[in-house]
């Protein structure tokens, strides 16, 4: 090992100053989020909230998470996430692990089949007379179904399956496992770092979907909490002058807003923590034995 | 299907629209046809099916609340008073129109929409055949729809000779103006500015004197880059609406004879330091804040939104007081406010409901007075009090229970409701002088009715209209900032023209020759 100058620790310290401070301000706007929620309205309504809270208080946030809307959107939420998640693991991951055998018959026009629904797709229309000819508008399983595998997904499980090592199944077969046995007790507890950085990308995806739910969801008692947010947030981006009475007077106010924003974000970041371990941790250690 | 359809969004949902809107209309798709159909059978058939058996639940689509519907205490009450089970769903805050239109075109089975008076999203529906004429049902059913609506409204509303939805009556006017800072007036002791150039004398006054102590920070006059056109003050120049009547015609604002007089007045005022230097980059919420931090001497503002303005600036400065700037006289002698015109909200039953009998038994019960009255402002004593004849909340219980019950309405009780509806006004007594200022004390010829509150659907104005608002008001907030000159007005009208105004004008004035009459 090169010895370090001192030079080079300047420069490192440097560096990661920089990238330290670039990091936090990213965490600016959320700073300002945050304190919003805690603020009383008259600071916010005068612009003097910035990065710290005016006013210290957490009755919005108590209004916002003891709103029933607010709670029954965020169940309807994880219940979506939740299901589709697992759901979805399971069916990429049962896809993925024929394509990631090399004997597979017809794999390359397979594979190209996925591609290709990569690349086009009938578009919303199509989509929208799909959903509604399988009975599916306002019910949950037009949030689940039509996002069930993303091609992209299945092929990052694909590469992944490749590169176990071969002899792992090998020998699991001259113990007299079937394919379904090689899958769930060998191939799957191996990949944990794959399947949870997947779950993780499928879980953000249903948990932020607010898309899918605007068309196909019509119901108050099925909505999500993105659409609950959506509608929360939106209040503020038309001009006001435009709007009736009525609808001014009973606009959420700003605070209530960012709490909204915040009480709907936290349950989504704390599924992080839980997954990382599963990104440092590297699971093949010790399975095969030199 | 993943994050690629987000760039697509609502526009190909608007598209979605005329895809299944064509499947609808010929009846042979399965979910619109069967639907309508079952409407259309109804009045022979659904007679006996109604009185035989028990009352249907009944399905409610209505605007965005922040509450959930079926839980709110007007819908038990109305289950309670009606005898009917109502399953409400409301449509989304942002991009409303489009899921409306997206349901109505798959014939979703609502017995009642509730929405916002959209006179051409309305005649669109109704000319496509997606509504229920509601002639005959109010006829046969609707001995208290008769009672509450006029006659006058339900003309209105009606679509060759037919009527399709019943209207919730607006309740005020006038909605906003220039507030001001009369402290700051009486600090450079000058009087409520009644002329344009009166304005112009206070704001210059504010500027020089500074009443606010904050020096440069204050600004006389705040505004923001999404209003180019400051309610009274365009009053004033004779263009208080989008549309304005120039001899008989209807004219928009670019190529309104004072467009270069507004024009003129307002750069003048920008080029004096009169005007936010910053108003271009300003949102509403950014001329709030100076407005409430005690930093501009005056905002256009609507009434509704004074009560968390007044309340921070209180706390901001305590001493603060603040009116409204009544509609100011020009040059050549105008005054006018932009007065709404045409109705509040519609309720309509549309084709593919199931029950459109019941759906308007149930309207009739909701519009009986004493039910009515019980969904506008609640029980006296609990919700209300009545004071020298005025409806007064009772707070907060007010807040919880009735805030938002006019989205239950399907219609209201023309003859009472402006007094209920007064005690919404009163929730804050801030709120109800500025109200009572704007709508009480001014007199009826400044509140110059919008022409175009009552248009029916104009398919090129639809279609261009709001294209054509944003040209103009870029274009016009580039003059008072002066980034561009008036020299090349002569070129940019013709381009609007080509824009689409020219295909607008002649159909908005073709219907504004009919409806003159």
């Amino acid at each position: 090992m090169r010895s370090r100058t001192l030079g080079d620790r300047t420069l490192d310290a440097f560096t990661y100053l920089v990238l330290i401070a670039m990091g936090l301000i990213t965490l600016l706007p959320f700073a300002n989020v945050v304190s919003k929620s805690v603020s009383e309205e008259w600071a916010i309504v005068s612009g003097k909230v910035g990065l710290y809270p005016i006013g210290f208080q957490l009755d919005t946030l108590r209004y916002v998470v003891t709103n029933s809307q607010f709670l029954h959107s965020l169940w309807i939420s994880a219940l979506v996430t939740v299901i589709g998640t697992l759901a979805s693991l399971v069916v990429t991951a049962m896809t993925a692990y024929p394509l990631s055998k090399r004997e597979l018959p017809g794999m390359g026009v397979i594979i190209v089949l996925f591609i290709f629904t990569m690349m086009f797709n009938g578009g919303i229309i199509p989509n929208y007379l799909l959903v509604r000819e399988l009975n599916l508008i306002d019910h949950l399983g037009a949030l689940v179904l039509p996002a069930l595998v993303s091609v992209f997904n299945m092929l990052v499980i694909k590469s992944y399956f490749e590169s176990l090592p071969a002899s792992l199944e090998e020998s699991a077969k001259l113990e007299g496992a079937r394919n379904f046995t090689i899958l769930f007790r060998i191939v799957l507890p191996l990949s944990g770092p794959v399947l949870a950085t997947i779950g993780l990308f499928y879980a953000v995806y249903y948990w932020n979907d607010y898309f899918n739910p605007m068309i196909y969801i019509n119901s108050t008692s099925l909505k999500p909490l993105q659409l609950y947010l959506q509608d929360i947030v939106m209040n503020a981006d038309t001009s006001s002058l435009n709007r009736s009475a009525e609808e001014l007077m009973n606009v959420p106010a700003e605070g209530v807003r960012a709490a909204t924003v915040i009480a709907s974000t936290i349950p989504i970041l704390l599924v992080y923590p839980f997954l990382q371990k599963y990104f440092i941790k590297g699971v093949l250690i010790g399975s095969v034995k030199g | 299907m993943k994050m690629s359809t987000k760039g697509l969004q609502l526009t190909a949902v608007a598209a979605l629209l005329a895809v299944t809107a064509a499947c609808g209309s010929n009846g042979g798709n399965d979910a619109a046809g069967t639907a309508s159909q079952g409407a259309a059978a109804s009045p022979a058939a659904s007679g006996s099916a109604d009185s035989a058996g028990e009352k249907p639940t009944l399905r409610r689509l209505t605007v965005w609340q922040d509450q959930d519907p079926n839980t709110y205490p007007v819908a038990q009450m109305l289950e309670e008073k009606t005898g009917y089970k109502v399953k409400y769903d409301t449509l989304p805050q942002d991009k409303a129109a489009d899921k409306l239109n997206l349901l109505m075109a798959s014939g979703e089975a609502y017995d009642t929409v509730h929405y916002a008076a959209d006179m051409a999203l309305y005649s669109d529906y109704a000319q496509k055949g997606a509504l229920t004429d509601l002639t005959p049902l109010i006829e046969q059913y609707g001995p208290n729809i008769k009672k509450a609506i006029s006659q006058q409204s339900m003309d209105a509303l009606k679509i060759d000779g037919k009527l399709y939805a019943l209207p919730s009556m607006l309740t005020y006017k006038v909605g906003s103006s220039i507030l001001i800072r009369t402290d700051w007036l009486d600090k450079v002791d000058m009087d409520m500015p009644t002329t344009t150039e009166e304005l112009k004398a206070v704001l210059k006054a504010f500027k020089e004197q500074d009443p606010g102590g904050h020096g440069d920070q204050d600004v006389p006059l705040t505004m923001n880059g999404d209003n180019a056109f400051l309610d009274s003050i365009v009053g004033a120049f004779g263009m208080p609406n989008t549309w304005n009547d120039v001899d008989g015609e209807l004219v928009p604002r670019l190529l309104d004879p004072s467009y270069k007089d507004y024009v003129g007045y307002m750069a003048d005022l920008y080029k004096e330091g009169l005007i936010d230097n910053q108003f271009v980059v300003n949102k509403g919420a950014t001329t709030k804040e100076k407005f409430s931090s005690g930093q501009a001497g005056a905002i256009v503002i609507h009434w509704a939104d004074i009560p968390s303005i007044d309340e921070a600036l209180k706390k901001n400065e305590p001493n603060a007081t603040f009116a409204y700037v009544g509609a100011l006289k020009g040059p050549g002698g105008e005054a006018g406010f932009s007065g709404n015109a045409g109705f509040d909200r519609l309720t309509f039953i549309p084709k593919a409901s199931k029950h459109p009998e019941d759906a308007i038994k149930w309207i009739d019960a909701t519009l009986e007075a004493e039910t009515f009255k019980e969904l506008a402002v609640g029980e006296e004593g609990v919700h209300y009090t009545v004071e020298n004849g005025a409806f007064m909340p009772i707070l907060p219980i007010f807040n919880d229970e009735r805030n938002l019950a006019n989205n239950y309405m399907s219609g209201t009780d023309e003859a009472n409701y402006p007094l209920y509806w007064q005690a919404r006004v009163h929730k804050n007594p801030v709120m109800f002088e500025a109200f009572d200022q704007l709508n009480n004390q001014q007199p009826d010829e400044v509140k110059i009715s919008n022409p175009l509150g009552l248009a029916p659907y104009m398919p090129n104005y639809a279609k261009y209209n709001q294209q054509l608002e944003t040209m103009v008001a870029d274009y016009t907030i580039k003059l008072i900032a002066g980034a561009d000159s008036l020299s090349g007005l002569d070129a940019f009208q013709a381009k609007y023209k080509a824009a689409g105004e020219e295909a607008s004008a002649k159909e908005i004035n073709d219907w504004y020759a009919t409806a003159a009459k």
